[in-house]
């Protein structure tokens, strides 16, 4: 360090006489104030301050802000709010919160209406911290305790808006559920408009718009008396109510999914090809959001939390599974493009093909004999696949794969989304240490091995395809609204690229998928209709690798956890489709026999409800035009 | 490095030190009694955190106190555009808390670059000072740079904002110039400057700020805002009586109807607990800490030890005085804590910095000969 030897400034404090001379005074002045006013508040006025502040009946309450409703598409209402009565004890005067629920107990058993909702309290009772004795009660409840309110001091009924899941189960995955914020949660608030005891969104839309659903607490200064109730309101701020939702999800498409999937577990996902709009989007096993409502019970919880189906998980975005074959589409656009084959090129299928020692096979082992493009995608055949994908290698499918919106999340809005995934040598090599084998190309390139997508990329895929190659971000928010009804934020609709695909190419495709459905021998003959032309593919998905051996193959396909899963995608109609389809049902076996009967079933509630609209607008016109002639 | 001096040890400031020692753990106390009843347990006890803020300060002390204050001024200006630096930084990318923008996060704590501004001011005014000592005719545009170095800092935090630390050093500000001796007529030009531009102020100020300084004038005016607190405050402080309801007693205090009472309204819980008697204690020892502070600035050495000690007495001395009278409804709330009672890290560790200097100013009287 440098030496500091600079000479001293000549400090003579004698100048400044005077200014300390000023600065006694100021501080003198200033202490003797505060003391003169403490001696003012302490002594002279101390005994009427401290009588009020024994008798300090006012107090600060906050009102809870109202959480806007979400609504769908067609505005129909999924959540809103209703009151609930609970039943609240503030230790002011009487501290012993279990005489009052003793009280209460007492009182509920002469009219004989249960009490095991009502909790009993253990701990210390800390003053004026308000203990809820029983959320939500009933209108009878709520009538007793009201009557005998002066024998139970201390005793208040508070209402609070309680969400309400009009759907249920329904909707639960996408819509999620609310519930009271957790420490760590406050904890990482950067806001700093939560507090204590506020109902945030947890789950679900609920808590990717909770912003905006939230609202803002109001606060009412109260006097209270010496019972704790409420005797005047001296000052109010208003809540404010949260913003409205509007969803693209069409109620009537979510319900028939749900109904179509029954109780397997499974995912479907529906799109709106022009713009990305999700429609409907299905997870199942679910789980009843109410439940949320006033406090999960622990009971209810461990059911929910420990169940081996998992009903809290979003299969349709974060479940992940092997496409299949609902993945040749990409195949062969990539082969195309790249000029490896043209639709004519063929290959010999005899239901086996060979690479080095190991064996692939077709689903059909007699062979589809020779074959080219369209009927290999129409007929499902494994064996042109695995040449086509021998050509292409798997850095080319992976390439084109990423085009698509494979291997990583899309975006959609709400949490949790997970990417699936596209291997290359690269991750290969980086993630298991290993190089990349042949035969994993093979694998890949019928959607099976590493390959992983999920429902919403499946029915993102095939909404692409439909569209001409324009890949859109799904988006679940139309808009957003104010209490009062005006429009806050529109989200329209975001490119997420294009593909890498020339129109010819989208073309033989689609053309390919129109036969699945609409050509004999097809795997997805039963979407044939007549109103529109639906165009789709079919997988079936294996869980694992069967072994060779066909008795060993037979015996593991007995184990529901090995059976295959059913997977069947699709648009419709062809050529300028409004709807886009994906189906996957976990171990539920053939995609054309077990995935396409439930995608046939939106397809039809989309097109009859199409229908029911058009003629009621031809209706209405007709009567305009009736009513001018007139 | 730096030889540990003999003399340092010798003619160390034991009263200011036990003086600030004693403040700070009747704020520990304070603090503790103040959070006693909070229902929220599972978060670190305010009291744990502000333990563990001083001994931060006191490492900041220890730091203050061992490198000689002349070094510390030599690089006054640096230290001051460090800070600056920082201000700019959390107008940037600060982390907001009720709709003000602060802090800056560093690591799990949380920093407040607004307190470290009001030491790092003192010390380049101390060094422009100094340097540049205005003699008897001096002119108004002397005091241009000087104003600059207040005011770059003073805007910022006024647009966080953050009203009280920026009006603490414009009140810094006025002090030092009174004790450099500015003569009345540049006093006068300022002051009037002042009254023009007071009303631009009122333009600068948020809603809350500006109801803040209406309700003073008519506490009904927002009976459950601000005006609430000054309510609920005053009965605080006079429900303690002469003598006060005890440590962990005080009602209002348990019964959380004061507000930030762990910050701004930290007097209030004191006086409530420990009545009059306490309160006139405690003011005690404010004044023999800033009559303290008022003997180094005589007995220091050379002018800028003196301007950095005034300084700092300077700021003590205007928090409490005005954090004080804002809990006993003699002076508008305006943000400002009260120094080593509210709770609060940054304020905590730069007080204990402040004071290490104040300390170090102190003891080298011995060691420097002129």
């Amino acid at each position: 360090m440098q030496k500091i030897h600079d000479r001293l400034d000549r400090y003579d404090p004698g100048q400044f006489k005077n200014r300390f001379k000023v600065l006694f005074l100021i501080v003198s002045i200033a202490l003797a104030l505060i003391v003169m006013r403490l001696w003012y508040l302490q002594v002279i006025k101390g005994s009427e301050l401290r009588q009020r502040s024994e008798n300090n009946s006012v107090r600060l309450r906050k009102i809870k802000s109202m959480r806007g409703l979400i609504l769908d598409t067609g505005r129909q209402v999924l959540v809103d709010n209703q009151p609930s009565f609970d039943l609240v004890f503030v230790p002011n005067r009487t501290r012993d919160v279990n005489t009052a629920i003793e009280k209460i107990r007492g009182l509920y058993a002469e009219r004989s209406l249960t009490s095991s909702s009502l909790s009993s309290f253990i701990g210390k009772v800390k003053p004026l911290v308000p203990v809820t004795l029983e959320k939500n009660i009933s209108m009878q409840k709520l009538a007793v305790v009201e009557t005998h309110a002066l024998e139970l001091p201390g005793v208040v009924v508070e209402v609070t808006p309680v969400r309400q899941y009009l759907n249920g189960m329904m909707t639960a995955q996408v819509i999620g559920f609310t519930g009271e914020i957790s420490r760590e949660e406050l904890d990482h608030d950067s806001s700093d408009l939560l507090t204590p005891g506020d109902i945030i969104g947890k789950f679900g839309i609920e808590k990717f718009l909770d912003t905006h659903l939230r609202g803002k607490n109001g606060a009412e200064q109260i006097e209270v008396n010496a019972a704790g109730k409420t005797v005047r309101y001296l000052g109010r701020i208003p809540s404010e109510p949260g913003d409205n939702a509007v969803l693209s999800i069409d109620s009537a498409l979510q319900e028939e999914a749900w109904k179509a999937i029954g109780d397997r577990p499974g995912a479907v996902a529906v799109l709106d090809p022009r713009n990305g709009a999700v429609l409907a989007l299905v997870s199942s096993p679910s789980f009843d959001p109410n439940l949320f409502n006033s406090g999960i019970s622990s009971v209810d919880w461990e059911k929910l939390a420990g169940n081996r189906r998992h009903p809290m998980e979003n299969r349709s975005i974060s479940g992940q599974y092997p496409p299949g074959s609902t993945y040749k589409p990409v195949i062969a656009s990539a082969a195309l493009e790249e000029g490896l084959i043209t639709p004519e090129t063929s290959f010999y299928c005899n239901g086996t093909f060979e690479l080095g020692n190991r064996i692939f096979r077709c689903w059909n082992s007699k062979g589809h004999g020779h074959i080219s493009l369209h009927r290999a995608i129409v007929e499902s055949c494994d064996v042109y696949f695995y040449n086509v994908g021998k050509l292409l290698g798997v850095d080319k499918i992976a390439y084109y794969a990423q085009a698509f919106g494979l291997g990583s999340p899309l975006g959609i809005d709400l949490t949790r989304e997970k990417g699936g995934l596209i291997p290359t040598r690269q991750w290969k090599l980086s993630r298991l240490k290993e190089p990349w084998q042949q035969g994993e190309t093979i694998s890949i390139s019928i959607g099976q091995g590493f390959n992983l997508v999920t429902p919403l990329q499946l029915a993102n895929l095939y909404a692409t395809l439909g569209n001409g190659g324009t890949l859109y971000r799904p988006r679940l928010v139309k808009q957003l609204e104010s209490s009062s009804g005006h429009v806050i934020k529109e989200y329209g609709p975001e490119k997420l690229g294009a593909l890498p695909l020339s129109p010819q190419t989208i073309q033989i495709i689609n053309k390919a998928l129109w036969g699945v459905v609409n050509e004999k021998g097809g795997t997805g003959y039963i979407l044939k209709r007549k109103e529109a032309d639906v165009c789709g593919k079919t997988g079936t998905a294996q869980v694992i690798g069967l072994p060779q051996d066909q008795n060993a193959r037979k015996a593991k396909r007995v184990s529901a956890d090995f059976q295959d899963h059913a997977l069947f995608a699709c648009f419709a109609p062809y050529g300028n489709p409004e709807i886009a389809v994906a189906v996957i049902l976990e171990n539920a076996g053939h995609g054309g026999s077990a995935a396409a009967p439930v995608a046939k079933k939106l397809i039809d509630t989309y097109f009859a409800k199409k229908q029911a609209i058009q003629s009621r607008q031809q209706w209405l016109a007709g009567k305009e035009e009736g009513a001018t002639k007139q | 490095m730096i030889r540990l001096d003999r003399r340092l040890i010798i003619n160390f400031d034991w009263t200011l030190f036990s003086l600030v020692l004693l403040l700070s753990g009747i704020g520990l106390l304070n603090i503790y009694s103040a959070g006693f009843s909070l229902s929220d347990v599972d978060r670190t006890p305010l009291y744990v955190r502000q333990i563990q803020w001083i001994l931060v300060g006191v490492v900041g002390m220890s730091f203050a106190f061992f490198l000689d204050y002349r070094f510390i001024t030599r690089h006054a200006y640096i230290i001051y555009a460090i800070s600056i630096v920082l201000l700019f930084v959390v107008f940037i990318a600060g982390y907001a808390t009720r709709g003000s923008q602060r802090w800056l996060a560093i690591g799990g704590f949380t920093f407040q670059p607004s307190e470290l501004v009001k030491l790092t001011v003192i010390l380049a005014l101390a060094k422009y000072f100094d340097r540049h000592q205005l003699g008897r005719n001096h002119h108004l545009r002397d005091l241009f740079p000087p104003l600059m170095i207040v005011m770059l800092p003073f805007l910022f935090i006024l647009k966080q904002p953050d009203l009280g630390t920026a009006l603490i050093l414009l009140i810094m500000f006025l002090s030092i110039l009174f004790f450099v001796g500015i003569d009345w007529k540049s006093f006068v030009v300022a002051a009037i400057g002042g009254v023009i531009l007071a009303p631009l102020g009122w333009l600068f100020l948020k809603d809350y700020q500006k109801g803040r300084i209406l309700t003073f004038f008519n506490p009904e005016r927002d009976p459950l805002g601000s005006g609430y607190h000054i309510i609920q405050s005053m009965i605080a402080v006079g429900s303690g009586g002469l003598f006060g309801k005890g440590f962990l007693k005080g009602s209002q205090t348990q019964l959380k109807f004061l507000p930030e009472q762990q910050t701004d309204f930290v007097f209030s819980v004191f006086a409530e607990e420990w009545g009059f008697i306490g309160g006139l204690v405690l003011m005690i020892m404010f004044l023999l800490l800033i009559l303290w502070g008022l003997k180094i600035v005589i007995h220091s050495k050379d002018y800028v030890g003196a301007l950095i000690a005034f300084g700092i007495t300077s700021l003590i001395f205007w928090e409490a005085f005005i954090n004080i009278g804002m809990v006993l409804g003699i002076l508008p709330v305006v943000g400002i804590p009260l120094p080593f009672l509210s709770y609060g890290g940054s304020a905590m560790a730069v007080l204990m910095t402040a004071v290490g200097l104040l300390m170090n100013i102190s003891v080298r009287r011995f060691i420097l000969q002129s």
